[in-house]
């Protein structure tokens, strides 16, 4: 009679030791060397928070859908996820262990690195570009000294505030010296727009041509101001399966080698206009550089050093609190299997720490 | 009766004063029509964008997302106001911690939250749920406690179970504190809807998202039908929990509730 | 229709059933609502026999007892913590460990962030009251003392009231921008109605006894005013002003969180977008303890108020 008692709980016991054994099988078949799924994380997203993006390699080829052509065959898909949020989201992923690679800005790998965050960069997405202070449209604002004690927008967290560090210390300024607010770039457009800033760390054609915005400050494709992003990957996940790694990264690599053409210009900001952007802003913001340049996947000198650098002032700027270490970090030897294999050794210039050509240009 | 008719009027004459107003500034062209937009443009637009459905899956997606917060909320509550009120070395353990707690303005949790959830459907709804699970369980809590004596010792003296004494004494006792409790949670729960997906991202389904996409592509009359949207779903809630409220002190009979 | 009980449902905003809550938890948790034992003794000197030592020294140990008692769950919760962080529940990044927080408070405090940004918070918060909490005083005692007004006015009112506070941001930001006008704007609005509401109902609700008296003694508006209305409407005015400050406060920190440059929210943003979540959960520790100290401050103030008004009488 008093063991009766008992009898819901021993329901309940072997309920959940069905649960716990059903849990268990899973993980104990998951012993293959193929993933169900790669999880792409893009620190971005196009206008309104929309899936789709421009201004990289990484853009052009979830457009193309080359990765989801390559592992078709492998039946293992390709889930893409855009982050408004940026750099900062793409963090909060990869902590939650919810992204596989990445594309993904300089300073907010540098953070997540330096909080402990375990990534192998691939290749790198891009350099030399310029940066860009826009204002409302009428701002009597002509350099960043009228814009002292002024509201300064820029996206905490992401390269963005990295490379406007970098300017404001060549100038001897700091983010103290402003108001800084953080704002997406959707938001900094209507807040330009509407005149709620005084400035904005953002392109102006855009608003240019819209008549609400004013480039203030611009400066053009300096080696030591430009900022630099990578693709990374995370070292469970290239730990698990180098293979697909390697596959990924050729795949990539092929696309960015279709980016660099110059024949393939045009056609590649009409690709990127479907993110919202226009075709006039890319066709204003990539002028400047050859494609070769802007969209070279190198991880030359210039690159490294670069990072180095990069880490220094961040750390200067109290953007982490903690040293980050470059060794073991970059994985290149993907990279260069994809060149060998692709036949693009060379194809691409090395820079060297300076940010100038190491050979002739071809 | 014709007092009656009188007064009614009357409450209409600002907003239709207003109304004339507005319509006479952009008319008239002495404000920014992009600013502030004429109302036939308003109406257009709603008509539009109703009618285009965006708003309307938007709405149904709040909504939903509100009704399950809300649910979960209210019912975790209960159990919890119940717990503290009934038991009261409960209280002594848990009552100081959850009072201090309370404290922590409803926004400040999402940050976290959403760091640990992400920015999808877990975090809004865990959101929503925190908003409705203070007021209802400090409501159970008091219309629990507001049980006197006399009412227990009749319960006892008419052999009610443990359980028989909390469903048919207790917590009718407290339905009116609970139902009070309920309305301010559908309220908050609305209200922390709505918020979250301001600050959580113009991606995500839902009438909030709508209007902040809206801001951000500077459609003011999208911004201005959407909250005329989101102020009539809130007005809704508080007069169909108001309604409720009134229809459970009803059937408590006057002269009872919280003693007043 | 004036019948004081509960079953006259909350019109605007559920007012009458936030002064049920409100009022009652500003007692303090643990306690009877209803009964404060210290009162009682201030009112009415004479009556209950004089403390003995003895029952200073029960009460003394019962008061350390249910403080020991509600002590066990937050440091139980605090091992919970701990423990989490060291098994690796959350990543390292997200869950930060307790020491990490404690350590990012004191230099926050030491290097003045915190202070800084939790003035321009709170400053804010003041400024709101001072402007919403005005305008509502005198909007709910037009609304309740002139037919006229209430006639015209409260039936928007009340509409507007119903409004959720966070709806009315985007708009806001449209016509005042991101700057301290869209903030203050916004708080103060969170402020006017729970302020207004109760004001007007606690006019509405003076016994028809009183104005009568007001009558005889043939007092002028100003008069009516300010040795009537206000004094007898206190407890519904003061109850209104608590839901007001915490009503501003929780827009306070939304509006913080959605588009500001410093303050309080502020803070936690840029923890956030820093990867540095013990920075949030210091900003949230912070608004706790201002939600703490507003609350406490409101509930003496309204004990004394009651005591006031008790012995008025």
């Amino acid at each position: 009679m008093t063991l009766a008692r008992f009898k819901p709980f021993a329901a309940l016991l072997g309920l959940a030791a069905a649960a716990t054994l059903a849990l268990a099988l899973p993980s104990a078949a998951q012993a293959q060397d193929k993933p169900k799924i790669i999880r792409i994380s893009y620190s971005g997203a196009g206008t309104g928070g929309r899936p789709i993006t421009g201004g990289t390699i990484i853009s052009t080829a979830h457009q193309q859908g080359v990765l989801e052509k390559e592992f078709a065959r492998d039946g293992i898909k390709i889930q893409w996820t855009f982050n408004p949020g940026a750099g900062p989201a793409t963090n909060e992923q990869l902590a939650n262990g919810l992204a596989d690679f990445a594309h993904h800005g300089d300073l907010p790998i540098i953070i997540g690195r330096s909080t402990g965050l375990r990534t192998k960069i691939l290749f790198s997405y891009t350099r030399f570009g310029s940066s860009y202070i826009t204002g409302p449209i009428d701002s009597q604002a002509k350099s960043l000294e009228d814009l002292k004690g002024k509201r300064l927008a820029v996206f905490k967290g992401t390269a963005s505030q990295l490379a406007l560090g970098r300017i404001l210390k060549k100038h001897g300024l700091t983010e103290r010296d402003f108001k800084t607010v953080s704002m997406d770039g959707d938001t900094l457009r209507a807040a330009i727009a509407t005149k709620d800033v005084d400035a904005g760390f953002i392109a102006p054609f855009d608003l240019q041509a819209r008549g609400v915005g004013k480039l203030i400050y611009e400066t053009g494709p300096d080696p030591d101001l430009t900022s630099q992003g990578v693709f990374w990957v995370s070292e469970d996940f290239e730990r698990k399966y180098p293979d697909i790694v390697q596959r990924v990264v050729t795949t990539l690599i092929k696309v960015a080698a279709w980016s660099s053409d110059e024949r393939n210009r045009e056609a590649q900001y009409k690709l990127w206009a479907n993110s919202g952007t226009s075709y006039y802003e890319y066709q204003k913001t990539f002028a400047d550089t050859p494609l070769k340049w802007r969209l070279s996947p190198l991880l030359d000198d210039y690159f490294v050093d670069n990072l180095k650098k990069s880490i220094v002032q961040a750390k200067e700027f109290k953007l982490i609190r903690r040293d980050v270490d470059v060794n073991g970090w970059l994985a290149p030897q993907y990279l260069n299997a994809a060149l060998k294999e692709l036949k693009l050794e060379g194809y691409w210039p090395e820079f060297n720490a300076a940010g100038k050509p190491k050979l002739a240009q071809k | 009766m014709h007092k009656l008719r009188q007064a009614d009027l009357r409450g209409l004459v600002l907003p239709l004063a207003l109304l004339a107003l507005w319509y006479a500034l952009t008319a008239l062209q002495l404000v920014n029509t992009k600013l502030i937009v004429p109302p036939g443009a308003v109406l257009a637009t709603a008509w539009k964008v109703v009618t285009g459905g965006e708003l309307l899956a938007g709405l149904q997606a709040s909504l939903l997302r509100d009704l399950a917060g809300f649910t979960a909320g209210a019912g975790a509550g209960i159990l919890l106001g119940l717990l503290l009120g009934v038991s009261r070395p409960a209280e002594r353990l848990v009552g100081p911690t959850f009072h201090t707690l309370k404290q922590i303005s409803l926004f400040a949790w999402l940050p976290l939250l959403s760091t640990w959830l992400g920015t999808g459907e877990a975090a809004k709804i865990l959101f929503i749920a925190l908003s409705a699970f203070y007021p209802v369980a400090l409501g159970t809590f008091e219309g629990v406690r507001s049980v006197t004596r006399a009412q227990v010792e009749v319960a006892r003296v008419l052999g009610f179970t443990r359980r028989q004494r909390i469903w048919r004494l207790v917590l009718p006792a407290a339905a009116p504190q609970i139902a009070t409790g309920l309305h301010l949670a559908l309220l908050y729960a609305w209200l922390a809807t709505i918020g979250a997906e301001y600050l959580l991202g113009s991606a995500a389904h839902g009438i909030g998202s709508v209007v902040i996409r809206g801001k951000a592509g500077f459609h003011v009359e999208l911004i201005i039908v959407g909250m005329l949207l989101i102020g009539a779903v809130g007005m809704v809630l508080n007069r169909a929990a108001a309604a409720l409220e009134a229809r459970v002190l009803h059937w408590r009979g006057p002269g009872h509730g919280s003693g007043h | 229709m004036n019948t004081v009980s509960t079953s006259a449902a909350p019109t605007a905003g559920s007012s009458a059933a936030y002064r049920e809550l409100g009022a009652k938890h500003a007692t303090q948790p643990g306690l009877q609502p209803g009964i404060q034992p210290g009162l009682e003794s201030a009112t009415h000197p004479g009556k209950g026999a004089r403390p003995t030592l003895h029952a200073l020294a029960a009460a003394c140990g019962a008061r350390i007892l249910a403080l020991a008692a509600g002590l066990v769950l937050p440091l139980l919760l605090l091992g919970l913590w701990q423990y989490a962080v060291e098994r690796h529940w959350l990543a390292e990044q997200i869950l930060p460990p307790p020491a990490l927080v404690r350590d990012s408070l004191v230099e926050l405090w030491q290097n003045g962030d915190l202070t800084a940004n939790l003035a321009i918070s709170l400053k804010r918060l003041g400024w709101s009251l001072l402007i919403g909490g005005g305008s509502g005083l005198l909007l709910g005692i037009a609304m309740g003392i002139s037919p006229a007004v209430k006639a015209y006015v409260y039936p928007s009112f009340q509409l507007a009231a119903q409004f959720p506070v966070i709806g009315w941001v985007p708009l806001l930001i449209i016509f005042a921008g991101i700057g301290e006008a869209l903030k203050v704007s916004a708080i103060s609005i969170a402020v006017v109605v729970p302020v207004a509401v109760n004001t007007y109902q606690g006019i509405r609700n003076i016994p028809r006894a009183l104005l009568e008296v007001a009558a005889v003694y043939r007092f002028g508006m100003g008069q009516t005013i300010r040795r009537l209305v206000l004094p007898a409407a206190a407890g519904g005015i003061f109850s209104g002003l608590r839901q007001g400050v915490m009503q501003g406060w929780l827009a306070l920190v939304f509006v913080e969180l959605l588009a500001s440059s410093e303050g309080i929210g502020y803070l936690m943003v840029w923890g956030r977008q820093l990867l540095q979540l013990d920075i949030v959960v210091v900003g949230m520790l912070v608004i706790g303890t201002v939600g703490i100290v507003l609350d406490r401050l409101l509930a003496w103030g309204e004990a004394r108020l009651q005591g006031w008004q008790r012995r008025a009488f």
